[in-house]
């Protein structure tokens, strides 16, 4: 069966905060053994896409589907095997991290200490530390280590790494990579692109509450542009005409322009017939992908200046 | 990504399965225990060892009948009536130590029981914590349910603890076995439940701790200011009050059972209220939704003063419209409770420290100074709750000094304070002298009660002193110690303490007006030592590290 398959799959969701329209249709799907990136800027729905498949809040329309079951009716047998790092995460004062750590791990089956203390020195952790004495990241690493601590099949994690130094986020890179290689699953929300790059199968961006553009990462290119940079011994002239090329511009002698990725043949036929000194060509990062979706006024500017 | 199976069609599922509700139970119970293990133990030594107190204390005062007969002559006032309540076999043993304690107990307990229910509800779903907790194992309702059967054993033990001393102290008059003491812990139990309740159900409307905290003991206020009302009246207003059913069970006198059932079947009512209400709404939501608010701010929220204002707006018009109504209600009962002080023999003089109305007067403004000091306390602790939120550092980040900020901050208890005082003790005045149509009243009062100012200015000067040498430590101190003072005024001639340092606190030190003469040497003392406690304080703040908490 295909939903065996399928760790999330959300169709049409919808959900209102009075007037305010939060999810207007969102489509998200997490394949099993598969991390998913899901990107967006702020206010687009990410947590409350995150909070509905927590059974946290009740969804006004659509459907969402949570490892085979249904977010708000099944919340608790489904959190089972459901581990969540929220991206601000708030403690007790008075409880240290390690029974913080203990009560979160226990409520969804028994404490592996072996796990626990694995967990707690890679991110270096001191759990006998009251919670009030934590900085943001080391209030973060408790929920991380709570979550990973855990056998849970699908992770749900909302910005995760928010506050971690660079050395924290490669133990959580580390941390993911284990995970999917153990066949579970991650839906990773995050606005760190080169985490997101680095570690999702396929990414999904939103905005506004509604899904934009899916894909695994190669599709997702396809989509769009290549940029190129040449100095060109051949000079220049005719380049900015040929089929697939953008935003041509000059300076000190080296060319940039943009090319879609169906004309890129063409294209490079044409620089090579110029006599390239030097060619660098750039894939399109995850950044540019989401800032292509994300700003109308971009959007705009780009489609302005080609003409 | 084509078909589903198990995913339903339409509209989500509204009903989750209801056996999954309390999943996780017992682990949230342990984590409730784990993080009140203080303030329950606390608490329940408090209330118990207070009554314990009490009761031994009436044994030695009161070692006769004849002795008993003169308290029960001397209690019968409207003063007692409204403010504890009288039993009506206060000529017993059990009937006086009820009379002393009882209602401080059920108005204690009922708040307690209502500030730990949203410390464990609504105040961890607004900052999170529920949230990371119910994405494991947790069923919807389990965190509460743990609370609210914490907070329940808490009021059993308190209620069984208190029989239990009453029994020990053969409280019983002869010949009723130990009925009145059982009948006296359950009425304690009832209103504890009736405060949970009424603690369950603010946390699911209102989306906020401090809304939450502000809604349900405005509720316990308003039930022990109902049954006042009908004590001091016809009685009808007395029923309105849970605290008023916990009155009539009459323990050593009337013995009656059934308004404990009455107290049990609202506390359940509230609670399924509550229950029904955590099954229906989003995590994070009230009842209320959140309006959209303004898209900027007048300059005049850039200072300290202007912004704290702003986000104190609500304790500010909530604690006039407190002053007003209680104002006018004293002012309407002092001709009626006159008459009846007439009545009542050479008693009750005593107790209002001398003759006549103007007794009842200045018994009744030191009520209003009480609720003033309330009032300017919770306006000052607010500097150290700013400061241990952390949102003080954006605004000292600017270019406002500590002086300056500390200052512009207390502008608000201080100079409000006077309004109240000059606000209620009008009130007093004009209602009760439109009753004997002497429109002078109103002034005299309004100058007697301003008498109280720098009385009011010591308790925030003290308060300004501990935020600035035991910032950590400085909210529970403050509310510690102003309840200590009022626990002092009702029960200081209990702890035999002697009388100068009783007249040394600070309400007692100022004049007792308009019963006795003003006199000046005392407001300019607390005055000067208020200014210096303000000025060390703020001085200490000035030098020291900002310590979020």
């Amino acid at each position: 069966m295909t939903t065996n398959q399928m760790a999330i799959e959300v169709e049409g969701l919808q959900k209102s905060f009075g007037q305010v329209h939060a999810l207007r249709g969102l489509d998200l799907h997490v394949p099993v053994g598969q991390v998913t990136g899901f990107l967006g800027p702020n206010g687009s729905g990410k947590t409350t896409t995150i909070r509905i498949l927590l059974g946290l809040l009740r969804a006004d329309g659509g459907r969402a589907s949570l490892l085979g079951g249904d977010p708000w009716s099944d919340a608790v047998r489904l959190h089972k095997d459901i581990a969540y790092v929220p991206g601000d995460v708030s403690l007790w004062p008075n409880l240290t991290g390690g029974e913080a750590i203990d009560i979160l791990v226990r409520l969804s089956g028994p404490l592996d200490p072996k796990r626990k203390q694995a967990m707690l020195e890679r991110f270096e952790l001191d759990p006998t530390k009251k919670a009030r004495t934590y900085s943001k990241g080391n209030r973060q690493k408790v929920a991380l280590v709570a979550a990973l601590a855990s056998n849970a099949q699908l992770l749900l994690l909302d910005e995760p790494t928010s506050g971690l130094d660079p050395l924290m986020e490669a133990a959580f890179t580390e941390s993911i990579r284990e995970v999917k290689a153990q066949g579970r699953s991650v839906l990773l929300s995050s606005h760190i692109f080169a985490e997101v790059e680095k570690l999702a199968d396929e990414v999904a961006i939103i905005r506004e509450g509604v899904t934009v553009e899916t894909g695994t990462m190669a599709q997702l290119r396809h989509l769009t542009r290549t940029q190129v940079t040449v100095v060109l011994d051949g000079g220049v002239d005719g380049i900015a005409a040929l089929p697939g090329v953008h935003d041509l511009a000059t300076t000190d002698g080296h060319i940039t322009f943009a090319v879609d990725e169906a004309e890129l043949p063409g294209v490079l036929a044409a620089v090579a017939a110029r006599n390239p000194r030097s060619i660098v060509a750039n894939p399109p990062s995850l950044e540019e992908l989401f800032l292509r979706h994300y700003g109308d006024e971009l959007a705009a500017l780009g489609a302005g200046s080609e003409k | 990504m084509t078909a589903t199976v198990a995913a339903p069609t339409g509209a989500p599922a509204r009903v989750r399965p209801s056996s999954d509700s309390l999943a996780g139970l017992g682990t949230m119970v342990r984590l409730v225990v784990r993080r009140n293990r203080v303030r329950f133990s606390v608490w329940f030594l408090v209330l118990v060892v207070m009554y314990q107190y009490i009761v031994s204390y009436y044994k030695t005062v009161f070692p006769t009948q004849q002795s008993l007969d003169e308290f029960a002559n001397v209690a019968n006032t409207p003063g007692i009536k409204a403010l504890t309540g009288l039993s009506p076999a206060a000529n017993t043993m059990g009937g006086a130590v009820w009379t002393k304690g009882w209602m401080t107990i059920v108005v204690t307990l009922a708040l307690v029981v209502v500030f730990l229910t949203t410390r464990n509800g609504r105040a961890d779903e607004e900052v999170g914590r529920t949230e990371l907790l119910r994405s494991r194992m947790l069923g919807v309702h389990a965190y509460s349910a743990a609370s609210w059967l914490v907070n329940a054993v808490l009021c059993l033990a308190v209620g069984v603890f208190i029989a239990l001393v009453s029994i020990g102290g053969n409280l019983d008059p002869a010949g009723t076995g130990i009925t009145g003491s059982l009948i006296l812990g359950a009425s304690i139990t009832g209103i504890g439940l009736v405060g949970l309740g009424v603690g369950a159900v603010a946390g699911q409307v209102a989306t906020t701790s401090r809304g939450a905290n502000s809604l349900a003991s405005s509720v316990i206020v308003v039930f022990y200011v109902l049954r006042m009302a009908g004590d001091l009246g016809n009685g009808v207003l007395t029923w309105f009050s849970p605290i008023g059913w916990g009155q009539h069970m009459q323990p050593y006198a009337g013995n009656h059972w059934w308004p404990f059932a009455l107290l049990v079947v609202f506390a359940a009512l509230l609670l399924g209220v509550a229950y029904w209400l955590e099954g229906t709404r989003d995590f994070g939501a009230g009842l209320v939704a959140e309006k959209a608010g303004k898209a900027g701010s007048p300059a005049r929220f850039a200072s300290p003063l202007g912004l704290a204002l702003r986000l104190q707006r609500n304790p500010i018009i909530g604690w006039t419209i407190a002053v007003v109504l209680g104002g006018m209600m004293f002012g309407s009962v002092v001709q009626a409770m006159t008459n009846l002080l007439k009545d009542a023999g050479p008693g009750a003089n005593d107790l209002l420290r001398g003759e006549g109305v103007d007794a009842l007067l200045a018994l009744l403004l030191s009520v209003m100074a009480l609720i003033t000091v309330i009032f300017a306390l919770q306006t000052t602790v607010s500097l150290r709750s700013d400061e241990a939120s952390g949102i003080i550092e954006p605004q000292l980040a600017g270019a406002v000094s500590r002086w300056t900020w500390s200052l512009q901050r207390l502008v608000i208890p201080a100079v409000w304070s006077a309004v109240l005082l000059v606000v209620g003790g009008y009130l007093v005045g004009a209602v009760y002298g439109a009753s004997i149509h002497d429109a002078s009243q109103g002034g005299r009062l309004a100058i007697a009660a301003l008498a109280y100012w720098p009385a009011v200015m010591v308790f925030v000067g003290l308060a300004v002193l501990l935020w600035g040498y035991v910032p950590r430590l400085a909210i529970p101190i403050t509310w510690g110690v102003m309840a200590a003072m009022w626990f002092l005024t009702m029960f200081g001639e209990v702890f035999r303490l002697p009388q100068w340092f009783l007249n040394a606190l600070p309400l007692s030190a100022t004049p007792y007006l308009p019963l006795e003469s003003m006199s000046w040497t005392p407001l300019v003392v607390m005055a000067l030592i208020a200014g210096a406690l303000t000025w060390i304080g703020i001085d200490r703040f000035a030098r020291r590290d900002v310590q979020p908490a």
